[in-house]
This record gives C-alpha cells, structure tokens and sequence, in this order.
C-alpha cells in the first residue's frame, strides 16, 4: 500500500522548490529519469483488464527495471477525511527481460512516458518520497531521447509513503504535515483532484531565490546600504 | 569603602604571604571583611554553583540518554534549560564581578611555576594579532579624517552612526511591508496581491488536467496503431530487449518465446484448437509494432494440396483408409485454420501457455501430417509452437519451403536432451540430417526454432490417454495425430524418419524402435500410424488398438 498526493507546479519555480525541500528534507537531491512503460492486458472472457507499470531508471550507470502494480485506492467515508490517496501498490525489481515477459504474457502497449526531474527521499514519520519531475511522452515509440513534455509549462510534484494497512493513518497524517510545509509554493491533492496554482507561490519563490541566506545583510561596504540611497562618502 | 577594603585586604594578605614563609607556624585566620563578606554571601554563592553545576550534569546525562537510544531530542526543551542554565551562571558571575575589587589576583606570591606567565597575565598589551587587528580596524575607520582635529572627527564619526541607524530602520521598514503584502504566515490569499487573471487561470488549469491525466491514466500517450512505428533507433536500455524491425526470423525471439512448463493439461479441449501461435502471437501484440501479421493472414491455405490426414486412430480413419480424406474433411481443417487465424488475436490470451502450445502443436502436426502424407513423404516433425509471425501465414501456404526447419529440429533435439536425456549426440545430428534431406519438400510448413519440448513430454502421456472415440471433430483427430507423433522422443524420430526415407517401411521402423521403447512403446505405434502410408493401415489400425 501507499498513500500518494500530487500537485503541481509552474516550472519557473521549480528551483525554488528544490531549495525549500533541500532545506525541510536534510537530504540532497537525486536525480531522476525513468521511462514508464504502462501495459495492460486485453480484458478476455469477462476478466478485468489489468494494468502493470514498468519502470526503467535511466539514471543509473546500468538501467535498473522495476515493475510496479497500483490497485484500487481506499475507498469509503474514512478514505475520504484522509487528505492523502492510500491504494494498494506492489513493487518489485525485476531483470530486463521483464518486458519480454509481460508481452509474452500479453500485455500490451499501452502507454509509455518519460519523467525527468529530482526526488527526494527522506525519514520523516514515515519514509517519504518527493519527486519533482517533467512528464514528457515520446512521439515514436520507445523513444525515450526525443522525448517532449506533455504541458511545457507545468511540473508535476508528487509525494508518496508507502504504508501498511496498520499504519497508513500515521504515514498519511505524517505526509499531510509534510505538504503543509511546501504550501507557500504548491497545494497536494489526491491524485484526480485538481488544485490550480497557488497564489503566494510567485512571492514564495522569489523569496526562497533570493540571496537572503548567505550575505550578511549590514557590512559597513555592502551595496544594501547604498541602494537604501544613503552615500558612503563623506 | 571598596578601596579601603581593598587596602585592608592586601595587608592581609601579605600579613598571609609572610606567614606562608614560615610554614609551621600556625596560620592566623584570616577574616574577610564583614562587608564584603555579606556582599559576597559565599554560602549563597557556593549554593548556587552548586545547583547550576547539578543541573549542568543532568542535561549531560540527558544527552547520554539521547545518544545512547538514538532518539531524536525535543529541541525546544533542551535550548529552554540551555538558556536557564545561561542565566543562572551569568547571575553568579555578576554577583562575583561586584566584589571581585576586593580582592588580589590569585597567583598570590611569584615562584618558580608561575614566573613566566604572570608578565603575560598581568599585561594590558593586546596580542600582536589583535593589535594589527585593532589597527586596521581604526584605519577604516578614521580614513581621511586623521588630519582633522579631535572634535571634528568626533562628529563626523556621529553622523556616520546616525546614518547607519536610518539605514537600518528603512531596512526594517520595507520588511515588514514586504511581509504584510504577501502575507506570510496567514493562509489566505492576499487581496492586495494580483491574482492570477482568468484567462492565464484556464490556462493553467487546462494544462494541469492534462498532465494529472496524462500521468494517472495515459490520456495523450497512446500512439495511434499507425503510429506505433519502432524507431529504428531504440534507446540503450530497450536496445536488447525488443526485436528490431519487423519480419525478422531471429532465434532471439525464440529464446524469449521459451515457456517453462507446468503440468500438462488436458489434451482433449476443443478450445485449444483455436489459439493457434498465442505465444507468438503474444510477443507480436505485445509490441504492438507494425506486425506484418495482418498481411500473412491473408495467406490462404492452398486447398489443392492438402493432404488427407491420416486419422489412424479414430473411428473414421477406418472407413477411409483407402481413400484419400473427403474433401469435406479437408475443408474442415482450412475452415478451421483460417477460422482460427482470425480469431487468433481475440483468443490470444485465453488460454495459459501450455494449451497454446499445446494447440499450436496440433496445428501444426496436423497440417504436417496431411502435407506428408499427400506427396507419400513423411517428415517427422516435432510440433512446435511458432514463435514466429510469418508462421502463421506459412502454415497454411503448402507451397512455401521450410526455412529453419532443420534448425529447429536441432533446437528442438537440443532441448529435448535436456529434458528426456535419452537423446544421444549423434540422434540430434541424425535428426538435423534427416530434416536437412527433407526440406525440399514442399509440404512442411515452415517452423521456427521455438521449441518447448517440456511440454511435449507431458503431452506424450496425454497423446496416449487421448486416443478415445471422441472423434467427431475433424481436427481433434489431427490432434490425436499430433500427440503421437509429438509424444515420441527425437530418437525415434529419427530413426522413423531414415526408415521412412529409407525404405517406406513401417514395420522397419517399428523394429527400429524397440531400443528406445522405454514406455513408449504404444507411442511408437501410434507414431507408425500416424506415418504409415495407406496400404499400412490396417495394420496399424490394429497394432493401434492393442
């Protein structure tokens, strides 16, 4: 299982954000690239069309496969107080022939995107990952170096814990603490909810940009205190 | 009052230092004066350090705690004692400092231990460093004002400070209006602050629709199927894994079409008679690239030279024994092949893979069978499942000569040594000869060198069990056909196959298997009724239903 939100950010705040993770997470950034396979099998004799992700991280020196299952997400007037999406997820790392596999299995094709972007993964109540990342799809198939992204503009941020069914009130409340963090810049939602951007975040980037943090502000020759119109020269 | 005390103090103790001259005499007590004693109020003191150093140990002790359970420290309270702690010491100390006049500077006597270092604690030199440091700093700061007289510099000095000062209240003024416009700390939107106008809204919101869908469900990913064109250049990771460009008959493929058997199924489901290449047929969707699939389905099956399958095992083969099959059989089976075919994709996935292979096996033996049979020439071939999408026009082309044939067959062998491990070397190159000899004919369809001789074996078994009247379908009985034909190992095979060519002698080849006969005897013979040419029939048909 995993609880899951996601949102969106315009991408001209998307370093301001990395600083604000950087310093709420502790961590550095990793890099992230990973081509998404998405194949589904032809529903047959009534069986529901399943559906499994393959997840190839491009970043590595050797690309790493992982196949990835997401089902049903919690459903019922409990799931909907929590402010995070809890859906049961299985994840396993598999070799390169898993591709082979599945299409010998008879799932197909059905959609493949390349995300580039950072993560972040960090402990806090519960372990969370953070990934800020372009979701770009390849005109041609399986071409994952002429990728364009979907919405130039727009990135998109997603933030998942996984959890058990004991636990996933305590890894939901603690990923819902953590959105409250990034709320300056970014609102979270479940994933299918529509946010919009967020007003302060223009502001909210601007401040997080600027060079507040290492320059001391009152040295007796900075440019601050000519630019308060005050001269030096005596 | 301090000054006299300090007075009465230093005679005292050099009263002390003399008396500490002459040890053994006995030491005067000494007796602070009552006013800085009260002052001082040494036992309110000493409580005090003594609380603060408690307290002091036991944050200590608290650190240890928290070192040695590794738990995180609730900073909040740590700093708060920090700061208690502070606040104790510094009262101590000013305390002290009010009284410190009344007293010397301990050293109070010069010896040897303390001669070097008391010039240097008593001097009011600063340090080198620290004088260079002082210097540079005055420098700056009285720069062009050193010819000025005293006073002048004076005032300049003041209103540089006032400067300073404005400066920094202007500063603290545009934060603070700064921080009321964006209102940091409160929730809700500014109104003051440009909201984003309505069209740059849409716009957004327009564009974050399309990427919450693209990513949750793949809306605006699916390639149209024209566009599923493989780009010729895959990237690294996928380079390996997907056969490039269509059409091309790589064994890789038959690697990847290599299934792992679990226990066999049942052999008499009709069903299975219509998932024809499903593994293959998997990988092609699998794909999902231009497959030229579509276009060799529309390869018919050549009626004209269909072959009469020899139904040697069921009720009806003994009726047309001496005949070729009906044409209404034959029509059956091109029927159902090209029935089949079309139906192929829409079944493709029904069945595990074991009645895929299983069926594609039939198929295959089957059309091998009839093609045999009509030009009297007998390939033995182990079915095998087409891993191949040309196959599945080339089974029902008689006309097309057999490519990978011998090569399958040697796969094939290859892999049946490891499972049945009865298969000799030199029955493996027999085997690839005799297919070699045989691939002019023009009958064999064409095989890949897919092979999942696991499941034969089983089938074997099942070949046996399956030769009941249940006959009524016509491609049942070439399924019958197909078990024994498949449930024979290569070795017999061969040795059927070299008769055949040989001598077209069945009861040759009958006598030639004994040797391998180990349990598949009865498979042997169906294996000769599936080969015999008519005229043996009747005998089979006999040996058959020992």
């Amino acid at each position: 299982m995993e609880c899951v939100v996601q949102g969106i950010i315009e991408t001209q705040h998307v370093e301001a954000l990395e600083i604000l993770l950087q310093g709420i997470c502790g961590v550095h950034r990793d890099r992230l690239r990973v081509h998404e396979i998405c194949l589904k099998n032809n529903p047959n004799l009534g069986n529901v069309a399943s559906e499994v992700r393959l997840l190839c991280d491009l970043e590595q020196p050797e690309p790493t496969w992982t196949v990835k299952h997401l089902g049903g997400a919690m459903r019922g007037a409990g799931a909907e107080q929590i402010s995070v999406l809890v859906r049961s997820m299985v994840e396993s790392k598999v070799s390169k022939n898993a591709l082979r596999l599945f299409n010998a299995l008879g799932y197909k094709l059905d959609h493949e995107l390349l995300r580039v972007g950072f993560a972040f993964h960090f402990q806090r109540g519960a372990q969370i990952t953070v990934t800020v990342s372009s979701v770009n799809k390849m005109l041609k198939l399986h071409a994952t170096d002429e990728a364009v992204p979907v919405t130039p503009g727009i990135q998109l941020v997603e933030v998942t814990a996984p959890a058990s069914s004991e636990n996933y009130t305590e890894v939901a409340s603690a990923v819902s603490s953590f959105c409250e963090y990034l709320a300056p810049l970014l609102h979270l939602s479940k994933p299918g909810v529509s946010t919009g951007v967020v007003p302060t975040a223009a502001a909210a980037a601007v401040s997080l940009m600027s060079d507040g943090g290492g320059t001391t502000l009152f040295s007796p020759h900075t440019t601050r205190i000519k630019t308060a119109g005050l001269a030096w020269s005596i | 009052m301090a000054a006299m005390e300090g007075v009465a103090m230093q005679d005292q103790s050099q009263q002390q230092q003399q008396q500490q001259l002459v040890p053994p005499q006995p030491v005067a007590v000494e007796r602070l004066n009552q006013a800085v004693v009260q002052q001082l109020n040494l036992e309110a003191v000493k409580t005090r350090a003594i609380s603060l150093f408690k307290a002091i140990s036991r944050i200590l002790e608290d650190f240890d705690a928290y070192a040695r359970t590794n738990t995180t420290p609730k900073w909040q309270d740590i700093l708060g004692q920090y700061s208690m702690v502070n606040l104790e010491l510094f009262n101590i100390v000013d305390e002290i400092r009010k009284v410190s006049k009344a007293f010397v500077v301990h050293p109070k006597n010069v010896n040897a231990e303390n001669a070097t270092i008391l010039p240097v604690m008593l001097s009011s030199k600063l340090l080198p460093e620290m004088e260079i440091d002082d210097n540079s700093k005055r420098e700056q700061l009285l720069l062009g004002m050193q010819n000025l007289p005293i006073p002048s510099q004076i005032e300049k000095l003041k209103s540089r400070i006032d400067m300073i000062g404005a400066a920094c209240e202007s500063a603290e003024k545009v934060l603070a209006d700064t921080r009321k416009a964006y209102c940091f700390g409160t929730r809700q939107g500014p109104q003051i602050l440009p909201t984003l106008d309505k069209g740059q809204a849409l716009k957004i919101q327009e564009q974050e629709n399309l990427l919450r869908a693209a990513v949750n469900s793949g809306e605006g990913l699916r390639l149209p199927g024209d566009q599923r064109q493989m780009t010729p250049a895959l990237p690294m990771h996928l380079v390996d894994l997907l056969p490039v460009g269509d059409g091309v008959h790589t064994f890789s493929d038959a690697s990847g079409m290599y299934m792992k058997n679990t226990p066999p199924l049942s052999s008499n489901s009709i069903g299975n008679q219509g998932n024809l290449l499903q593994a293959s047929g998997a990988q092609l969707i699998g794909r999902s690239a231009a497959s030229p699939s579509a276009a060799t389905s529309a390869t018919s099956f050549d009626n004209t030279t269909a072959s009469p399958v020899p139904y040697a095992n069921s009720p009806r083969s003994g009726t047309n024994m001496m005949n070729t099959p009906s044409p209404q059989q034959q029509q059956q089976q091109q029927q159902q092949q090209q029935q089949q075919q079309q139906q192929q994709r829409q079944k493709m996935m029904q069945l595990p893979h074991q009645q895929q292979l299983l069926a594609q096996q039939q198929f295959r033996q089957s059309q091998m069978q009839g093609l045999g049979q009509l030009h009297g020439q007998h390939q033995m071939q182990f079915s095998q499942p087409m891993g191949h999408q040309q196959f599945q026009g080339r089974q029902m082309a008689s006309g097309h000569v057999q490519h990978g044939i011998g090569q399958s067959q040697l796969g094939q062998g290859n892999q049946l040594n490891r499972h049945l491990s009865q298969f000799s070397g030199a029955a493996n190159s027999a085997l690839f000869n005799a297919a070699q000899g045989t691939s002019n004919s023009q009958m064999i369809p064409n095989m890949s060198a897919t092979v999942s001789s696991q499941s034969l074996l089983p089938r074997m078994q099942f070949g046996l069990a399956g030769n009941n009247p249940q006959r009524s379908h016509a491609s049942q009985m070439l399924s019958d056909q197909m078990f024994n034909m498949g449930a024979s190992n290569p070795g017999s095979m061969i040795q059927q196959q070299q008769q055949q060519q040989q001598q077209h002698n069945t009861q040759g080849a009958f006598g030639n298997m004994q040797p391998n006969a180990q349990n598949l005897q009865s498979n042997m013979v169906a294996l000769q009724n599936a080969q015999q040419n008519h005229p043996n029939f009747a005998q089979q048909r006999q040996q058959n239903q020992q």
